[in-house]
């Protein structure tokens, strides 16, 4: 039982979990907030598992400041700069679209996908 | 040799220089923008004959190929880089006489983000760069697609950007597994090691980029957005989104599945989708009455045949697909910038509102009917001379696999036909109207004083006249076009490897 | 129904997840060897002098994703601000605090300006750097736009400090290109001494740059929520 609980398969669960919770949002929900919602915390789920490509066991921050530490006590940087360019292009795409979704309430005066002609799909 | 990088470049600075430029100079950033895209055109221009010889590689930052970025100037990346900046440069003359509210500032400084990101994607040869540029893209083609911010816009907008986020969702979860495997970015070191991966994950890597990118690029289940999204945006930014956005996207997954993941098992499945995506965009397309609707399912349509060409698997499909899209961006800029002005001067999206617009506006309505029946395929114009080389390339393959595609293929045109003819013909004889079904508040039905409608400024009718060259003489440079798709064929067919780039 | 449809989507690709990537180990077990990752962080101090291996990454080996990065911020924040321009619901929302509040939020100010900006200083030697850095400045504004409509920030001058920081990163950037290196974003200026603020070439000055933007882009945003604080009448640059 105790070799179920690896780092893998908490980082698996965490992140596929977030994906497929922040999926079923986007699919089924029918409100715009949610549904923004739902892909943010999809988001969080790819990020997840995108920084956790680095980890290596054992190991630790690849900064150089303490004297002492060797490159080969280090984790992957390229993961952590691949996730933060993600974080940052997430954030720009939330926060888009929670601007659309504010001035189309306050066009439509509704947040009901299904009562909002064009957003049938 | 100007450095392939100045193309990402200049665009993406102009488009950071234009707030401060609007201090000063209110309505400068038109006149900047055209310039940037006018300077990418001759960079371009300049590169094309090296990069037939031998594709340029460009390293950032000066690590060596698999640890920095670094971009593959090919002749993919030089001929698309060119198409994109041609067809920006004439929409750009276009926009200063169709775009004139107090936002023109933020317009230019998107429209040169939009050409900035779609010239990435083609060069790079960083799959995490290639998703960069792949955000830059779709957000602004999202903001753009809202610039009215009407009703439609504003729907279509939100439409679009839930579809394309979980697109790229699917396209990051891709580049995380690639990462874990492989331990690399770089595109040719991924086509290197990629055979060596097991079956399963080649697949799901394949799976994943093909729908995360085949949302941009409208491959059929995925496309629901597109109808929408083309219809509300400004014409000049349609003409954009069709003539070049879906294509890039298209060409670049291709060119991924084809020379990185050497995936030849899914083309059969994509000749398939391809077929299913021309038949639903011209079916639909032949219901529809908006007009900028009818080109929309049409692109789909377009789309749909460009896919089932370049999944043909062999070199004359890929060329002959490559000229499809140089036809379909100069006809679909054409349709799409004309029926700008129809709107304008009538107030009316339905196109049975327009009977004998074509004694007001000559210029404008010959341009479009003659775009449209080069994509129908009518000879001599470029359209059939690229239908032709699609339908012999299938059947070169020899199999009735393709020969049954193919014949869809036909009805789909039959189809094309109808509606196109159906258009030009209200164009220049009327139709008698039916004044019931109002399609939009602004669509006064029958009620257009046709007399009062004047022809489109010069700034609109010079690029259309331009892009029209292209698709009424295109076929006396048919051998040297051929030339063209004739080595991005070869390019994309070609496995990358690491070894080559030095 | 349709939940009951996305269920059954949502059931099946998690299966397909957890059966092809949720075998895959991570890279414990020496996958990695061959990976850019092992040899960026062998390479580091001797390539780029920062101390920081993430920092290199993000400011030079991958500073082009970086560049496309604050594109990406650049243009949300000029999304948000076509889009919200003229909202007059977004106006009501914002009415004025208590005295103690204000107050505190004036007195809170220049420290969290003063650790954004040590924050981005500090970023090829420590975690942290222009994005976080950035993103702390933004805060401070955000703070006293929440708390306080007197504040009339000008929407001019956070575009143009934009502007300039982005143009700031592109020039750096050609300097690389028509220097020895020849390569765009090369880093052309000395190594300097190892784990000290005036080190590791052009990547302090670039992540300045960028907590620049960042905080500028961040701070536009949030003015383009609370409209009117941002002088009301103040047709920006147009």
């Amino acid at each position: 039982m105790s070799n179920l609980i690896t780092i893998e398969n908490i980082v698996y669960l965490a992140s596929f979990g977030l994906i497929l919770i922040g999926l079923f949002i986007v699919f089924s929900d029918k409100n715009l907030v949610k549904l923004v919602i739902g892909l943010d915390i999809a988001e969080t789920g790819v990020n997840i598992l995108l920084v956790s490509t680095g980890y290596i066991q054992g190991k630790t921050a690849p900064i150089f400041s303490r004297t002492g530490l060797k490159a080969s006590q280090m984790v992957d940087p390229v993961p952590q700069a691949l996730v933060l360019t993600a974080i940052v292009i997430g954030f720009g795409v939330t926060a888009l679209a929670l601007a659309l979704v504010v001035r189309l309430y306050q066009k439509t005066g509704t947040l009901d996908v299904s009562e909002i002609r064009g957003l049938k799909w | 040799m100007v450095n392939p990088i100045l193309l990402i470049i200049i665009p993406l600075a102009t488009a950071f220089f234009i707030p401060l430029l609007a201090i000063v100079w209110k309505n400068g950033s038109r006149y900047l923008a055209l310039l940037a895209a006018l300077a990418n055109v001759l960079i371009g221009i300049k590169l094309l004959p090296y990069v037939l010889e031998k594709p340029i590689h460009v390293t950032i930052a000066g690590f060596k190929a698999p640890i920095g970025i670094d971009l593959l100037a090919g002749p993919l990346g030089i001929v698309f880089s060119l198409i994109i900046s041609i067809t920006g440069f004439l929409v750009l003359i276009y926009s200063i006489g169709y775009i004139r509210d107090e936002s023109i500032n933020k317009y230019y400084t998107l429209f040169l983000l939009l050409l900035t990101g779609s010239t990435g994607m083609v060069l790079t040869n960083d799959i995490f760069n290639l998703f960069v540029f792949f955000e830059i893209l779709c957000i602004s083609s999202y903001i753009l697609v809202a610039y009215n911010r009407d009703e439609h816009g504003l729907e279509a907008a939100i439409k679009y950007l839930v579809l394309g986020s979980v697109g790229s969702l699917l396209f990051l979860i891709a580049i995380a597994i690639i990462y874990l495997k492989l331990g690399t970015l770089n595109m040719a070191d991924i086509s290197d090691k990629f055979d060596a991966l097991g079956g399963s994950y080649r697949m799901m890597v394949v799976v994943l980029i093909l729908s995360g990118l085949g949302v941009e690029a409208a491959i059929f289940p995925l496309n629901s957005w597109l109808p929408d999204a083309h219809s509300s945006a400004p014409s000049s930014i349609s003409a954009l989104l069709s003539g070049f956005v879906i294509e890039v996207a298209l060409i670049v997954v291709m060119k991924l599945v084809y020379s990185v993941f050497h995936a030849m098992q899914v083309l059969n499945a994509l000749a398939v989708v391809g077929v299913i995506t021309l038949l639903v965009g011209e079916f639909a397309a032949f219901r529809q009455e908006n007009i900028k609707r009818v080109l929309a399912y049409s692109s789909i349509g377009q789309v749909g045949l460009i896919l089932l060409a370049l999944s043909i698997n062999s070199k004359a499909g890929i060329s002959a697909a490559v000229l499809q899209i140089i036809n379909h961006t100069a006809s679909k800029s054409i349709l799409f910038l004309v029926s700008g002005y129809f709107i304008l001067k009538t107030g009316s999206y339905r196109y049975s509102d327009y009977s004998g617009i074509a004694k007001r506006m000559p210029v404008s309505s010959l341009l479009f009917v003659l775009a449209a029946l080069s994509l129908i395929g009518v000879p001599p114009f470029l359209g059939f001379f690229s239908k032709l080389q699609i339908v012999m390339a299938a059947a070169a393959r020899g199999s009735t696999f393709y020969v049954s595609l193919v014949s869809l293929v036909l009805l789909g045109t039959i189809v094309e036909g109808a509606y196109f003819l159906r258009i030009a013909q209200v164009l220049y004889f009327g139709r008698q109207q039916d004044t019931d079904s109002g399609w939009l508040e602004t669509g006064n039905a029958a009620g257009i004083d046709m007399e009062s409608v004047g022809n489109a400024p010069v700034s609109a009718v010079i690029p259309v006249l331009l892009l029209g060259i292209v698709v009424v003489f295109g076929f006396l440079f048919l051998t040297n076009l051929n030339g063209v798709t004739g080595s991005i064929a070869g390019e994309i067919t070609r496995a990358l490897s690491l070894a080559s780039l030095f | 129904m349709r939940r009951f449809f996305s269920l059954i989507l949502i059931i099946g690709f998690g299966f397909y997840l957890v059966t092809v990537i949720g075998r895959i180990p991570f890279a414990a077990t020496g996958e990695a060897k061959g990976s850019v990752g092992v040899q960026i962080v062998n390479d580091t101090v001797n390539d780029t002098g920062a101390a920081n291996a993430v920092t290199s990454v993000v400011v030079l080996y991958r500073g082009f994703d970086t560049l496309g990065e604050v594109t990406v911020l650049f243009l949300a924040a000029l999304g948000m601000s076509l889009l919200l321009k003229g909202t007059e619901e977004v106006k009501a929302r914002v009415f004025d605090e208590s005295f103690i509040l204000k107050t505190g939020s004036y007195l809170l100010f220049p420290f969290i300006v003063l650790f954004g900006l040590y924050i981005i200083v500090h970023g090829h030697l420590t975690p942290g750097g222009g994005f976080p850095g950035g993103v702390v400045i933004a805060t401070a504004f955000f703070i006293i736009v929440m708390t306080s409509e007197m504040v009339r920030l000008r929407e001019n001058l956070v575009s143009i400090l934009e502007s300039l920081a982005g143009l700031t990163f592109i020039a750096l950037g050609i300097a690389g290109l028509l220097g020895t290196k020849n390569s765009f974003l090369a880093n052309f200026m000395g190594k300097g001494v190892f784990n000290t603020i005036l080190s590791a070439g052009i990547i302090p000055f670039i992540y300045a740059a960028i907590g620049i933007k960042v905080g500028s882009e961040l701070t536009g945003a949030v003015g383009s929520m609370f409209l009117s604080p941002f002088g009301k009448q103040e047709e920006a640059g147009e």
